[in-house]
């Protein structure tokens, strides 16, 4: 857990460096926000009651959807990876007593906790005072909604640390992450709810591990989702979280093998 | 401490064909070539040695040392370090090694030095009273506090090359790799990284292993030298027997006290002729210094004069070139 910590420690020196890209990306959710809200206030106007839930649970769902993006959107490891192994960094990350799986989940975990002190949390104190973001449906709502959202980014984790040994293997990284990132925010129910999309497009979403990211913990915090239908949708991340852990951690066993064999 | 028999590393390489549909074909059928890197060599270093390792680029140097750090594996041969294999043990030897890659920093780019040094403690799960104690040490060696609210970025050659060592010893490790680690740096900061590379082999008792390309860090700093050549090791002992058996070539320098032709004595050959001043090389088997002091002295009005040792770089010189090319292994 300390490691953790030094990690979080060391990426809030950066972000100290690099003001002009959190300032960014601050504005950009602010206006994101901004913009979500007025889309469904529009839409609502127009056909009340088609969406499935009222207009105060959509706007929530779609201000909170913003509000989290910096939990998952990150420099990804996927870049960090392909950076390393190009430059031939990586033989001064073997050169840590670290396992290499574990010393980026924890380079990403306390990037991670740092996003969510400095930006997150702001970023939903913000939604609740001016953009209309209400307080979790229920409080056992909240802390349901805080462990899936943890689900949700370690299943986020995993995805970029599976794309990251993929590249490697490839050696392409901007196209994969590029259709990566679309596959993402269209299936993961962060710009649309997926119990809007139709028949087999929703099975497809409810399929994929995307949906871990966003729709499971965002409905879960309307009340969209409750008491026993929650068990099958933290099941699905759990299953997905073991999946993706296996099968990152196995592909990387490969990719690690052939640098140790050909140095890189 | 370290204990190397036969190893051998071999790389494949995919085999390149050239122009477009060469490039096709590679990515259905590839060919493969093998270059060996290291050529079944043998060594041990006994703890508390500082043993220099030379040899000109692309020799075998990294190689060997990146197995030794078990980031590659061998082909064939065994390496034990300090008790472990390296390779089957990577943690557990990261911990008990520490590492410089000249070339490559290990501290994080954008933060303080000091907060790389943090973190290095709790990666390797230094004791906070083992930490303070090292840095009050590397700020007396090092002025590590001249430096250490600098972003890494920021720092000069030098004083990442400071910070880097810095943070390989932090967790006192038994063992050092130094991998290049005066490429580039200017000759105060090079004295004063010898220095310090000495103290911490007669004083902390590290057993080191320095790769140069700079022979005054051999002659200044190592007491053993190695020198590996097309992957293998061509020579293993200390540099007074090195100068023995391969420094033979001799050059006395005279000054005359009024400008002469150039002329030949027996068992020498002038090699540069300059005003009043002639160089005679000789070997010192063949003839001594006094003997051709006393022949030129007969003939000539002398002024002064000096014998002058080969340097070190030239005797190396003399044994990479003395290796026959086919020690290279074409590969099978």
């Amino acid at each position: 857990m300390k490691v953790f910590w030094a990690f979080a420690r060391q990426s809030f020196h950066s972000m100290a460096i690099y003001r002009f890209d959190f300032w960014l990306r601050v504005s950009t959710i602010l206006l994101l926000m901004y913009s979500v809200r007025w889309v469904w206030i529009t839409l609502y106007t127009q056909r009340p009651g088609a969406f499935g839930v009222n207009l105060e649970q959509m706007v929530t769902y779609g201000v909170l959807s913003m509000a989290i993006e910096n939990l998952f959107y990150s420099f990804g490891v996927q870049y960090y990876m392909s950076q390393q192994v190009r430059s031939g960094a990586i033989d001064v990350d073997l050169l840590k007593p670290l396992d290499f799986h574990f010393h980026m989940l924890a380079r990403n975990t306390g990037q991670m906790l740092f996003r969510l002190f400095i930006m997150i949390l702001p970023a939903m104190l913000c939604g609740y005072f001016f953009f209309g973001l209400q307080p979790p449906a229920t409080l056992l709502a909240g802390f349901q909604f805080a462990f899936a959202l943890l689900l949700g980014y370690l299943v986020g984790f995993h995805l970029e640390f599976l794309l990251g040994s993929i590249a490697l293997v490839t050696l392409e990284i901007h196209s994969i992450d590029w259709a990566f990132n679309a596959l993402l925010r269209f299936f993961s129910g962060q710009f649309v709810p997926l119990w809007l999309f139709p028949g087999v497009l929703g099975t497809l979403a409810a399929l994929l591990p995307f949906r871990s990211l966003f729709a499971i913990p965002l409905s879960i915090y309307i009340g969209a989702l409750s008491g026993d239908a929650i068990i099958p949708a933290i099941s699905l991340q759990l299953f997905w979280l073991a999946a993706l852990a296996l099968i990152s951690r196995w592909l990387w066993g490969r990719v690690q093998a052939r640098i140790v064999s050909q140095g890189g | 401490m370290i204990k190397v028999e036969h190893l051998t590393k071999d790389y494949q390489r995919v085999k390149r064909r050239e122009g477009f549909l060469g490039g096709l074909r590679t990515l259905f059928s590839a060919e493969y070539e093998t270059t060996r890197a290291v050529d079944d060599i043998s060594f041990h270093i006994k703890e508390g040695e500082l043993v220099g390792y030379i040899g000109p680029n692309g020799a075998g140097k990294s190689t060997s040392i990146k197995m030794l750090c078990g980031i590659l594996v061998p082909t064939s041969g065994q390496i034990e370090v300090n008790g472990l294999i390296p390779h089957k043990n990577r943690m557990e030897n990261a911990r008990q090694i520490g590492a410089v890659f000249g070339q490559k920093t290990q501290l994080w780019w954008d933060v303080p030095v000091i907060e790389s040094l943090r973190l290095f403690r709790d990666i390797y799960k230094v004791p906070e009273t083992q930490f303070k104690h090292n840095l009050n040490l590397f700020n007396d060696l090092l002025d590590l506090h001249e430096f250490q609210n600098t972003p890494v970025r920021q720092l000069s050659l030098g004083q990442r090359m400071r910070a880097d060592m810095a943070a390989a010893l932090l967790h006192n490790p038994r063992l050092l790799f130094l991998d290049e680690p005066m490429i580039g740096v200017d000759v105060v900061a090079k004295d004063r990284l010898r220095t310090f590379i000495q103290q911490i082999n007669r004083e902390q008792k590290v057993t080191i292993l320095l790769t140069t390309h700079d022979m005054g860090d051999i002659e200044k700093v190592c007491s053993r030298i190695m020198i590996i050549d097309h992957g293998r090791i061509v020579y293993d002992g200390n540099i007074d027997q090195m100068r023995a058996k391969y420094g033979t070539q001799r050059t006395l320098v005279v000054e005359f006290e009024e400008p002469i032709a150039d002329f030949d004595a027996p068992h020498a050959t002038l090699v540069k002729s300059e005003g009043r001043k002639k160089w005679f090389a000789f070997n010192r088997f063949e003839t001594s210094p006094s003997t051709l002091i006393t022949y030129i002295g007969a003939h000539f009005p002398i002024l002064d004069l000096a014998v002058e040792e080969p340097e070190i770089e030239a005797i190396v010189r003399t044994i990479y070139q003395g290796q026959p090319g086919d020690g290279r292994q074409s590969g099978s």
